[in-house]
C-alpha cells in the first residue's frame, strides 16, 4: 500500500522542481530593469495611501468557520458512504440522524441570514 | 510497448525504479503542460470564432505556434519584486500554487491500468489536493501587499472554500453509489450492458452539474471570475506577478481546469469505457481515447460558458453556492444513499 | 535503515522543525504557514503507519479548512508585534505553569501506558480490511452515539458562529433574485385604455 504513495512523493517533487525550474529561468532570461515606479503596489495611479493589509470584513471569518464544519460533515460522510452497505440499516439511519441534526443548524443559519453576502 | 524498458530499468533495483517512476511522471507531468498551451490557443481560437472573429493566426499554421510564442514571451519578460512585497513568501505562492495542481495528476485512471498511482483513497486525495490550492492565492495575495492582490486574494478564497462544500458532497454522491475511494474501481463501477446509460451521470445529474459548475467556480473561472475581475480589481491576486512567475499561477490554473475535464469523465461518465454497444466493433471498444474525447468535451464547456455567459456578482456567486447547491447535494446525497440501498441502481456489469 | 524509516525520520524531523518555527518566528503569518507544514508531515507519518484515512482527513480537515480560517484571522487582524511582546512577557509565568503541568501530565500518561499495554497489532490489518473501511465499520457499529453526539458538537458550532460573526449592516440595496424570477407582467405593466387622439377642431 505504501508502495503506492512513492510515485505521488516523487510527483509531488518533480511538481516543485518543475515550478523553481520556470521561476529561475524567468529570472535569468528576463531583463532587469527595475526602477522605483515599477516596483511600487500597483494603483490606479497615485501613491498608494496606506497598507494594503487593512481589516477585512467579518463575513469572510462566517464562511472559514462554516466552511470547516461542512467539511467536517464530509469528511465523515466519506467513510460512512464506503461501508453503509454493509453495515445495513443502522448505518443509514444514523446517518439521516446525523444530516437531520446538521440541517437543523442549516435552516438556523439561512434563518437568521448567516448566508446571505450583502 | 514499454515493457522492455521498464524490464532493463527495474533490473537495476531501486534506482531503476525511481528513474522508471520518474519516466512515468514526466509522462504526464509534460503533456499537460504542453496540453495547457495548446488549450490557451484552442481558447483563444473558439472564442474568436463565437465572436466572428479569426482568432490568433499569424505564427506559424493557421497560428498554431502561438502557444508557443506566449510562452516564451511570458519567460523572456521581467520577473518583478514589488518593494512592498514580502519576497520569500512572494515567490512560494506561484510553487503553492502549481505543485498540487501537478500532483493531482498523478491518480488520474486515462485507461484500465494506466494511471501512475493506483491509490485506494484517490478520490480523497483529490480531495486533499483541491483544498490546498487555496493556499497559493491566499499567499500570493498577502505577499503581494497591494491592495487589488489582496481584495482578489479574499474573494478568491472565499468564493473557492464555498464552492468546495459543494464538490465534496458531489464526491460522496459517487463515492456512494461506487462504494470505492478507488478512481479505476469507481470508472469499473459505471460499466453495465446499456452503455452510456449506466453512467453515473444519469443518477446523479444534479450532482453531475453542480461538480462541474463548482468546478468552474472553484477555479476562479468566467462566469464566476470576480477573483479576477478586471473591470475592478484588474487582475485580483496576481496583479503584481509577471513573467514567469505569473505564467506559473497560469500554468496552474489551466491544469486545474484540464484536472477538472478529466475528473467529470472519470467520476460521471465513465471514463475510459465506450458509450456504444460492445457489438459496433471499434466503435464499442473502451480505450483511453473515450477518456480524452470525454475531457475535451468538457473542456470545451469552460470556453463556452466564457463566451457566452456574462459575469456574476460576488453575492450572486455565493448565493448560488451556499443556498441552492449545497442544500441540492445534502438531498441527493440521501437520495442516492437509498438508491444504492433499495437497489434502484445497477453498480458494475 | 530501510527507506520507509528514512522517509519516517525526514517527515518527523520536518514537522519537529516546523513546529518550533511556529513557536518562533516572528511574522504570524509564517508562524501560521509553518502549522501547514507540520500538519502535512504529520500526515505522511500517519501514512507510513498505514493510518491512510486519518493522514488524508488530516490535510483535508486541518490543512485545508482549519488553516485557511487561522490565516484568514492572522492576516487580516494586523497584529501589532510590539504590545503583544509585551502582554507576552506577563503571561510569560502562566503559560510556563500550564505548559510544564501538561508535560507532567503526558510524561505520566506515556509511562503508565508504557507499563501495561503491548504494542498491539493493527487491527484493520488483522480483520483482512483497509484502514478506511475498518475505521467506518467501527464508527458505524460500536461508536454510533459518539458519532451522532459528533453531529450535534458540530450544530452547536454552526449555531455559536452567528453570533459571533454576523453583522447586519444597514442600509443596503440588493434585489431578490427569487422575486425577480417569480415577476409577473402584472406586476410592472399597468395597459389603460385611452380614447384616440384627434386632430384640433374636429370633434371626437
Amino acid at each position: 500500500m505504501i508502495s503506492e504513495y512513492f510515485p505521488v512523493l516523487l510527483f509531488l517533487a518533480v511538481a516543485a522542481v518543475i515550478g523553481i525550474a520556470l521561476l529561475v529561468l524567468g529570472n535569468v532570461l528576463g531583463p532587469k530593469k527595475a526602477v522605483a515606479e515599477k516596483l511600487a503596489p500597483y494603483e490606479c495611479g497615485f501613491e498608494a495611501f496606506e497598507d494594503a493589509r487593512m481589516r477585512f470584513d467579518v463575513r469572510y471569518y462566517l464562511v472559514a468557520i462554516l466552511f470547516i464544519l461542512f467539511d467536517l460533515e464530509v469528511a465523515f460522510l466519506i467513510p460512512w458512504a464506503v461501508v453503509f452497505e454493509d453495515v445495513g440499516l443502522p448505518a443509514l439511519v444514523a446517518m439521516g440522524i446525523f444530516l437531520l441534526i446538521l440541517t437543523v443548524g442549516f435552516i438556523y443559519e439561512w434563518k437568521k441570514g448567516a448566508l446571505e453576502w450583502e | 510497448m514499454f515493457d522492455p524498458l521498464r524490464d532493463i530499468l527495474l533490473g537495476y533495483g531501486n534506482t531503476g525504479l525511481t528513474v522508471w517512476v520518474l519516466l512515468k511522471i514526466l509522462a504526464i507531468a509534460v503533456p499537460v503542460i504542453i496540453t495547457v498551451a495548446m488549450f490557451v490557443y484552442w481558447e483563444r481560437k473558439v472564442i474568436g470564432w463565437m465572436h466572428a472573429r479569426m482568432g490568433p493566426n499569424q505564427i506559424g499554421p493557421l497560428g498554431l505556434l502561438q502557444a508557443f510564442a506566449d510562452v516564451f514571451k511570458l519567460l523572456f519578460k521581467e520577473v518583478l519584486r514589488p518593494d512592498a512585497a514580502n519576497k520569500t513568501m512572494f515567490f512560494l505562492a506561484p510553487l503553492i500554487a502549481l505543485v498540487p495542481a501537478l500532483a493531482a495528476w498523478a491518480v488520474v485512471p486515462f485507461d484500465a491500468g494506466v494511471v501512475l498511482s493506483n491509490l485506494n483513497v484517490g478520490l480523497l486525495f483529490l480531495l486533499a489536493m483541491t483544498s490546498m490550492g487555496v493556499y497559493g492565492i491566499i499567499l500570493a495575495g498577502w505577499a503581494s501587499n497591494s491592495r487589488y492582490a489582496m481584495l482578489g486574494a479574499m474573494r478568491a478564497a472565499a468564493q473557492t472554500v464555498s464552492y468546495e462544500i459543494a464538490m465534496g458532497f458531489a464526491l460522496v454522491s459517487v463515492l456512494i453509489l461506487s462504494g470505492s475511494l478507488n478512481l479505476s474501481e469507481i470508472v469499473l463501477a459505471q460499466k453495465g450492458s446499456k452503455g452510456l446509460l449506466d453512467w453515473f451521470w444519469l443518477p446523479l445529474l444534479p450532482m453531475f452539474v453542480i461538480y462541474f459548475v463548482s468546478g468552474v467556480a472553484e477555479t476562479n473561472r468566467a462566469p464566476f471570475d470576480v477573483a479576477e475581475g478586471e473591470s475592478e480589481i484588474v487582475a485580483g491576486f496576481h496583479v503584481e506577478y509577471s513573467g514567469s512567475a505569473f505564467a506559473i499561477f497560469f500554468l496552474a490554473e489551466y491544469a486545474n481546469m484540464i484536472l477538472i475535464a478529466f475528473l467529470a469523465s472519470v467520476l460521471f461518465l465513465g471514463g475510459w469505457l465506450s458509450p456504444f454497444p460492445e457489438s459496433w466493433g471499434f466503435l464499442g471498444a473502451p480505450g483511453w481515447w473515450w477518456t480524452f474525447a470525454k475531457a475535451f468535451f468538457f473542456s470545451f464547456f469552460y470556453l463556452w460558458f466564457r463566451a457566452s455567459f456574462p459575469r456574476y456578482r460576488y453575492d450572486q456567486i455565493m448565493r448560488l453556492g451556499w443556498k441552492v447547491f449545497i442544500p441540492i447535494t445534502i438531498v441527493w446525497v440521501a437520495v442516492a444513499a437509498c438508491m444504492k440501498y433499495f437497489g434502484w441502481v445497477t453498480i458494475g456489469a | 535503515m530501510t527507506f520507509e524509516l528514512v522517509c519516517f525520520y525526514v517527515f518527523a524531523a520536518v514537522a519537529a522543525a516546523a513546529a518550533l518555527a511556529v513557536i518562533s518566528v516572528r511574522n504570524p503569518v509564517v508562524a501560521a504557514l509553518s502549522l501547514v507544514l507540520t500538519f502535512f508531515s504529520m500526515a505522511c507519518v500517519w501514512l507510513l503507519a498505514d493510518a491512510e484515512f486519518l493522514a488524508v482527513a488530516l490535510v483535508l480537515v486541518y490543512v485545508g479548512a482549519v488553516m485557511v480560517l487561522f490565516l484568514f484571522v492572522v492576516m487580516m487582524l494586523d497584529i501589532e508585534l510590539v504590545p503583544l511582546r509585551e502582554t507576552a512577557s506577563r503571561f510569560l509565568p502562566i503559560g510556563v505553569a500550564v505548559a510544564a503541568v501538561m508535560l507532567v501530565e503526558m510524561l505520566m500518561l506515556i509511562g503508565v501506558r508504557s507499563l501495561k499495554v503491548e504494542p498491539i497489532a493493527d487491527p484493520a490489518a488483522t480483520a483482512g480490511l483497509s484502514n478506511i473501511e475498518w475505521l467506518a465499520r467501527s464508527l458505524f457499529t460500536d461508536y454510533l452515539l459518539p458519532f451522532e453526539v459528533a453531529a450535534l458538537i458540530l450544530t452547536v458550532g454552526l449555531i455559536a458562529a452567528v453570533p459571533l460573526t454576523l453583522r447586519h449592516r444597514v442600509g443596503v440595496k440588493k434585489q431578490n433574485p427569487s422575486r425577480q424570477v417569480q415577476v409577473r407582467r402584472e406586476d410592472r405593466l399597468r395597459i389603460i385604455k385611452m380614447a384616440a387622439e384627434t386632430k384640433q377642431g374636429e370633434s371626437p
